[in-house]
């Protein structure tokens, strides 16, 4: 099954109790607008309800259900769709009902909205409606750019809003029939308590694996590369590029302890332990930076599928900072493995002083064949062009292109390389900009 | 999908709080309280209007004349048909399988109003 086909997939089954709803319908009187407005505003609220729980299950995070969709990032960008489209369902819902019940009269428009205090349904399907707007604002940027911990933690009110959603649906529900609503509903929350509880639950008891910091690097003064040895029995299995979640238990961070962050682990799988390579992008990404050597940290994962198999006609490579970690990764393993590759990076970087690993990069371009480096620095030659693409990698149409680095440059690299000739089927990105 | 979201959530607010505002100024919206002048039904009466030609039901102590609704009602006919000429509150309270209908359903049969009961 084709990544495509996956995404596809998760967005049929996500709709499809709009489709038997469908067909449990009695369509009456359709010459009446009010009919249609009825029945687009049930539709919307069953489509909300299942959306809602379709993003919750695959908000799991359980290692290797990614895989088919194309990595970690890529299943979240559906979840994130698929929960922009429930919060545009829940809102058209209730002003669809209100303008179906207005062509009996207005009084009968604002009790459908407004029903007297005692009929519960109605107003937890408020308070469902008004938790999804709290938590879903952040994620949509309705109040500029969320901070992390605050997003992560109003995210979790997802869990009471779908409860509410589920009594709300139980108490009113009259668009399916009955024996299909209880099943629908019933499957569709099982699984989601199975991807929160597999979430918040047992992930932290089974997926999380201990590991101790046995070195702390300095490739520069604000990026740490560290080195992890396994600290309990069991250890990470991961393929080149892959990220992992860490959480570190050092008490003299000044933030972020205990607290879980994604980085890209820039090891080769071949290694006794795990590299990571962190910017200090955040508070806490900036506190790790002095985490100490000997602290524990656990590791849950492994998320992505960065790289493909197969490019016959060779790999251009565009990193952007500590977009390089899955490349280093790769070029490391190549080293291990002693393969051959047609591989050209191109690293763009700002200066030569944030020219992360460039030592160890050009090294690498020396002793591993096929494998070549250009550096491209934004303070003297701008932005990333297709002319300079092209002059470094005069073959790059015919190659496979992976991306990785900030939003910006990553639309920028994309959008040069298919000018290129390079189809979209041969473009791969990984971005970490989740919210 | 930040900016098709934001105008969506403010395109609602702006939807509810025009829809309040309409109604709050609307007085006819709250009038039509003068049930004291309709005339009374006992029982037996309403049971003459039992078919779907003439469909009156008595509920919650009033009676309504559903004749002409019954085409626009969501369920085939028949559902209705069996509570017309009777004492339907358990109808309309549990439409049959232990679910009520909604405030607005209950607000949409005030146009079919066509008198009160008569207590027993």
């Amino acid at each position: 099954m084709t990544v495509r086909m996956a995404h596809l997939c998760s967005w049929l089954v996500a709709l499809l109790p709009v489709v038997v709803a469908c067909f449990g319908m009695d369509f009456p009187s359709l010459d009446r607008p009010g009919a249609w407005l009825n029945i687009l505003g049930r539709l919307t609220g069953v489509a909300a309800l299942s959306l809602l729980l379709m993003a919750a299950i695959l908000s799991a995070r359980v290692p290797g259900f990614d895989r088919p969709f194309g990595g970690l990032t890529k299943l979240w960008q559906t979840h994130h769709q698929m929960g922009a489209v429930a919060l545009l369902c829940v809102l058209a819902h209730p002003v669809l009902l209100a303008l179906a019940a207005a062509e009996v009269s207005l009084s009968v428009a604002v009790t459908t909205l407004f029903p007297p205090f005692d009929h519960l349904a109605t107003w937890l399907g408020w308070l469902a409606l008004i938790g999804m707007v709290v938590f879903l604002a952040p994620s949509f940027h309705f109040l500029g750019e969320p901070e992390y911990g605050r997003w992560k933690w109003l995210h979790r009110l997802s869990g009471p809003v779908i409860v509410l959603a589920l009594i709300h649906t139980f108490m009113l529900s009259r668009t399916m029939p009955g024996y299909a609503t209880e099943m629908i509903w019933t499957i569709m929350a099982a699984l989601a308590v199975a991807a929160v509880s597999w979430r918040f639950v047992i992930s932290r008891r089974a997926g999380r694996l201990r590991y101790r910091v046995d070195a702390v690097d300095r490739p520069a003064n604000n990026v740490v590369e560290l080195k992890l040895l396994p600290a309990g029995r069991r250890q990470l299995h991961y393929e080149v590029g892959q990220f992992v979640y860490l959480v570190p238990y050092d008490r003299r961070l000044a933030a972020g302890y205990g607290e879980e962050h994604p980085y890209t682990l820039s090891s080769s799988p071949l290694e006794a332990g795990l590299r990571i390579a962190i910017k200090d992008l955040g508070d806490a990404s900036r506190a790790i930076q002095h985490i100490s050597p000997d602290s524990e940290v656990t590791i849950e994962g492994p998320y992505g599928r960065f790289f493909t198999d197969n490019n016959p006609g060779g790999e251009l490579w565009i990193a952007g900072g500590i977009g390089i970690t899955p490349f280093l990764a790769r070029a490391r393993h190549l080293a291990r493995t002693g393969e051959t590759a047609d591989i050209h990076l191109v690293y763009c970087v700002q200066d030569e002083a944030r020219a992360l690993f460039a030592t160890e990069l050009a090294e690498l371009a020396e002793t591993l064949e096929g494998f070549k480096l250009s550096l491209h620095y934004f303070y003297r030659q701008g932005p990333l062009t297709g002319e300079f693409l092209s002059a470094e990698c005069p073959d790059l149409a015919q190659r496979t292109a992976y991306v990785c680095g900030p939003l910006p440059l990553n639309q920028l690299a994309v959008r040069i390389v298919r000018e290129a000739g390079i189809p979209v089927s041969r473009i791969h990105t990984e971005e970490f900009n989740l919210i | 999908m930040k900016k098709i979201t934001f105008a969506a959530f403010i395109a609602f607010c702006a939807s509810i709080i025009t829809l309040l505002a309409v109604d709050a100024l609307t007085p006819a919206s709250h009038a039509g309280e003068a049930n004291d002048e309709l005339p009374v039904f006992t029982l037996a009466e309403v049971a003459e209007h039992d078919t779907l030609d003439s469909c009156w039901m008595a509920i919650r102590g009033k009676v309504y004349d559903f004749t002409d609704y019954i085409p626009e009602h969501p369920t085939p006919p028949a559902i209705m048909e069996a509570w017309c000429g009777r004492e339907a509150t358990e109808g309309m309270e549990t439409k049959g399988y232990g679910r009520d209908h909604t405030p607005a359903a209950w607000a949409m049969m005030e146009p079919y109003l066509i008198g009160i009961l008569a207590e027993e």
